[in-house]
């Protein structure tokens, strides 16, 4: 795979075939997954619907990434709404920034506001002028320059641009050519992110050289990247989560280094000295990891997220594996699994029977699972914002899950709506965004990820298992709501069929599934 | 000719058309635009304007044509129209509202057509063009207004007399809106109006569709609203009155004698309200003889804010909490005449103070304006420095506010360090609790 050479990244829809509408059962999910469904064939690749409920695209996801990197401003070439919602990020951002460097700044952006008049002369001269006012103003280490529809469709040529322009700034300018209209998979916005990182970050560090270099510092050099791993994080990801994994990876013997969240640039040229590419998860990462190795020789793996005990265990074994320290791996997993077992007992009284729908990231949600099987609950379905290869490996820490229902929709509030009037789970693991309707149901929620809580690794499986036996105990906000407010959907909608507006029927396996 | 802008204090015309609906019960918005506009734009209008949440048929339950790049190879026209149709057949609401992004309105597709094809439908459906380079939030506001007054809002021949309208106040844009309108209702309720602010509480689309039976519309901005009370007089034949965002006692009591005497009602009566909210208000504010004095609680203030809340607050600082408001930035993008207008508002105030006023749509301009207008410390033994002070603005000056250890009232859009229900900042009681919220920061540690 090498698309380095190539403007941007290209879309999912077209690299992984990837699929965003479907319904059915995780048997026949799993048989499209056999039959190369979302795959080679990608029969299921261009399934859509006739009604469809807004779903973010890879120009607000790619932020929710370039958000995080330090000493970074971002320019947002497009008109003045895109990119508003780093509002929401204001102040977050600086916190969580300070956890991994106390001096570190908040977020800052700069809009090339594109109006009526740009639309049709071009928007670059607003573009230089913001580039320029960035570079002088702040004095950055870098400038993202990611653009949205209008620039892309005006066919300004922003790459010619920002070279002329980097001869004139201080900073790095890095663009990212993220415009929504170009692909329907949010996920998109990861390939298009580390599309830039790989052309502009990633080089190798300029180290000293050595004018004779003596055996020992070589051999310390060497000794030194053999136990290097670098673990890709995401930036739904907590500082907790990064020190849980730290932890359990330095326990047998490991270095770790977390990119490409709030790192530094220089972190991305640190990381080419290291031995492995750890992914937590495949939606995130293969991009990035696959050109790491064509251009650089690093491996890389990409096999389960640890969130849950067999997937933590799993994802720690992999990796011990490639280093050979699998002895050193097994003691700790005996050790941690023995200790976790006996602490998840008290709320496995509470939480056992109880029955789980999971949305969100197709990854995420399936191992999800995991915990919550582990709690003696039962999961009656599962919603996913897309799916491709990536979610296979997940499946295996799963037990008798073949006849739950599984739906694949990025966002679409409408469907899931009147899946959970059918499936009548009580209790919703939900992706953040969606809850002003998921909450009118009644039921208590857990968010499927949160930046300021703990989710990974084996401290995830308690905090996940701690915050479900609280949230469970009092729903009565989300009860109350459901008694005093309503659905915008008809009632009329909650009989027909959940997968009745997706257009390619083929996508949808099952009507009796649910 | 239009700049870049650092760190917008708004959304785009699509963002405050979305606000604006949100507003409205049972209206369903129908995006038509890229995937990502209704996702990008909750998540700044929920958390910017203190967590104001989706609402019944907003965040990503927003119904939206989600078009993409194939789309724009054959145009939009037919996803459009299968998706309004399956909107009428999902979504439960009384008025659907087709919005256009900038990449549907780039490639041309003719919305208007699509949307003429459903005029017999049960439920009106309407278009309005709001790509995100027509202009901000505001603009947004105007742009639904406009079409809900020319297309939505009954023509009606016989005006009543004492019912009045109110505009210019932005939902979402202005966090405080609902209390606001609120407040601003019960006001004119005193005088004997019957009162319609068209997103208030308790009123529906009815009161909409109705709003053609004002006899005035009440104007209480400067800047916002008075497109839509032109687009008014111009298609109802309703006069307006531009008031202003009064904020504290005298600006509401010059407020009241404004309608008031717009509409003829008796001078003794107006009068009377006046001194009862005043009497009511310093029943109240004179709590804070003892504290403000024994602590000294005058303070410097630094007022960064939009159009309404710039002038109103400074003000109100100055002439009522007796403060020392030395810098004003009003965020605003503003043509020469309005700037003028809204300049006007910091002329003779009562305590004859006059602060450095300025336009400017950065974020990072506020602290150079501080600089420009208060003598640097060069090292001198004795230095008359700009402290105390408070900052009031948005959470955008969290970092200056830090830097300079202000106290800082986030007040102006965004507001994410605060949750905002029915809070109100205009009348009477809004500058009550605006003092509260102010003193209160400055007795937390205590």
């Amino acid at each position: 795979m090498n698309y380095l050479n190539a403007k941007s990244a290209p879309a999912r829809e077209d690299r992984l075939k990837t699929n965003i509408a479907f319904g059915g059962t995780c048997a026949q999910l799993k048989g499209c997954i056999k039959a190369g469904c979302f795959g080679s064939n990608g029969c299921l690749n261009l399934a859509d619907r006739r009604f469809t409920e807004t779903q973010g695209c890879q120009f607000t996801l790619s932020l929710a990434i370039l958000n995080t990197l330090r000493n970074a401003v971002i320019i947002m070439h497009a008109p003045i709404g895109c990119g508003a919602c780093s509002i929401g990020n204001v102040g977050v951002n600086k916190t969580f920034k300070q956890l991994r460097d106390p001096s570190a700044e908040g977020v800052v952006w700069l809009s090339t506001n594109l109006d009526e008049v740009d639309v049709i002369s071009g928007g670059e001269r607003k573009l230089r002028e913001a580039v320029l006012y960035a570079d002088k103003e702040f004095r950055p280490e870098t400038i993202i320059v990611a653009n949205g529809c209008v620039p892309a469709l005006i066919g300004d040529d922003i790459d010619s641009i920002l070279a002329d322009l980097q001869t004139q700034t201080a900073a790095v300018i890095v663009p990212i050519h993220c415009e929504g209209f170009k692909t329907k998979v949010m996920a998109t916005a990861y390939d298009a992110v580390y599309h830039g990182i790989l052309k502009k970050f990633v080089k190798k560090p300029d180290r000293r050289q050595y004018l004779a270099e003596p055996d020992l510092e070589k051999l310390k050099e060497q000794y030194r990247i053999s136990r290097n791993v670098n673990v890709l994080n995401v930036s739904s990801m907590s500082r907790q989560d990064e020190l849980e994994l730290q932890r359990l990876l330095n326990a047998i013997g490991l270095n770790v280094t977390f990119i490409p969240c709030y790192a530094e640039p220089e972190d991305f040229e640190y990381a080419l000295e290291s031995s492995l590419n750890v992914s937590i998860c495949g939606t995130h990462d293969d991009y990035f990891v696959q050109h790491i190795r064509e251009k650089y020789g690093i491996p890389f793996l990409i096999d389960t997220i640890p969130i849950g005990r067999r997937n933590t265990d799993r994802w720690i074994l992999k990796i011990a594996e490639h280093f050979g320290l699998e002895k050193e791996a097994r003691q700790l997993i005996d050790v941690e699994n023995k200790l976790l077992d006996e602490s998840l007992e008290p709320f496995r009284r509470v939480l056992s029977s109880k029955r789980a729908f999971l949305a969100g990231g197709e990854v995420r949600i399936v191992a999800t699972a995991e915990i919550l099987q582990d709690l003696g609950m039962e999961v009656v379905g599962f919603k996913a914002h897309h799916f491709d290869q990536f979610i296979e490996p997940v499946f295996d820490a799963l037990e008798q899950v073949d006849d739950v229902v599984i739906h694949v929709a990025t966002n679409q509030p409408f469907e899931q709506a009147n899946l959970l009037k059918r499936l009548k789970p009580d209790v919703l693991i939900t992706h953040t965004g969606g809850n002003n309707i998921a909450a009118k149901h009644g039921l208590p929620i857990l968010p499927l990820f949160g930046p300021s809580y703990n989710y990974l690794g084996y401290s995830g499986v308690y905090e996940v298992a701690r915050r479900l036996n609280r949230i469970v105990r009092n729903p009565q906000f989300n009860r109350k709501l459901a008694q005093y407010t309503r659905l915008p959907f008809r009632k009329e909608w909650y009989e027909k069929d959940p997968f009745s507006y997706i257009k390619n029927q083929d996508a949808v396996v099952s009507e009796e599934a649910v | 000719m239009s700049s870049f802008v650092d760190r917008p204090r708004y959304a785009c015309a699509l963002g405050g058309a979305l606000a604006t609906l949100r507003a409205i019960p049972r209206a369903i918005p129908i995006i038509h635009a890229s995937a990502g506009c209704g996702h990008n734009l909750h998540n700044a209008i929920n958390p910017g304007a203190g967590y104001l949440g989706g609402g019944y048929c907003g965040g990503l339950a927003l119904p939206s044509s989600n078009v993409a790049e194939r789309d724009v190879v054959f145009g939009g026209e037919n996803r459009l129209r299968e998706q309004i149709a399956s909107t009428l057949e999902i979504m439960d609401g009384d008025l659907y509202m087709v919005l256009t992004g900038c990449m549907v309105e780039m490639i041309g597709d003719d919305v208007d057509a699509v949307v003429s094809e459903f005029e017999d439908t049960e439920k009106p459906v309407i278009a309005v063009h709001t790509p995100s380079f027509r202009g901000n939030s505001y603009t947004g506001y105007e742009l639904v207004l406009g079409s809900l007054i020319q297309r939505f809002i009954t023509r009606q021949q016989q005006k009543e007399p004492g019912t009045v309208n109110v505009l210019g106040i932005v939902p979402a844009q202005d966090v405080f809106w609902k209390g606001n309108l609120k407040e601003i209702k019960r006001l004119l309720e005193r005088l004997g109006l019957r009162v319609n602010t068209l997103f208030g509480e308790g009123e529906t689309l009815e009161d909409i569709r109705n709003a053609g039976k004002a006899s005035l519309n009440i104007v209480v901005s400067d800047v916002y609203g008075v497109e839509a009370a032109r687009k008014f007089e111009d298609i109802h034949g309703i006069p307006y009155l531009v008031t202003g965002f009064p904020v504290g006692a005298e600006a509401t009591g010059e407020f009241l004698n404004t309608v008031g005497n717009a509409l003829g009602i008796d001078q003794a009566h107006i009068d009377a309200v006046v001194e009862s909210e005043k009497q009511v208000y310093f029943d109240y504010l004179e709590r804070l003889a003892d504290i403000y004095n024994d602590l000294d609680l005058q303070r410097y203030a630094v007022v960064v804010g939009d159009s309404n809340y710039a002038p109103a607050i400074t003000r109100f600082l100055s002439d009522e909490l007796g403060w020392l408001p030395e810098l004003v930035v009003i965020t605003d993008f503003l043509d020469d005449i309005r700037k003028e207008a809204v300049a006007r508002r910091f002329d003779n105030f009562e305590s004859g103070l006059k602060p450095a006023v300025r336009f400017d749509t950065n974020t990072s301009s506020v602290k150079k304006y501080i600089a420009e207008i208060w003598p640097r410390n060069r090292n001198q033994r004795y230095y008359d420095a700009l402290n105390p002070t408070v900052l009031v603005g948005s959470v955008y000056e969290r970092d200056l506010a830090t830097e300079f250890g202000f106290p800082l009232l986030t007040v102006s859009y965004p507001v994410t360090n605060r949750v905002v229900l029915n809070r109100a900042y205009v009348g009477t009681s809004g500058a009550l609790s605006l003092a509260e919220d102010l003193l209160g920061t400055l007795v937390a540690g205590r």
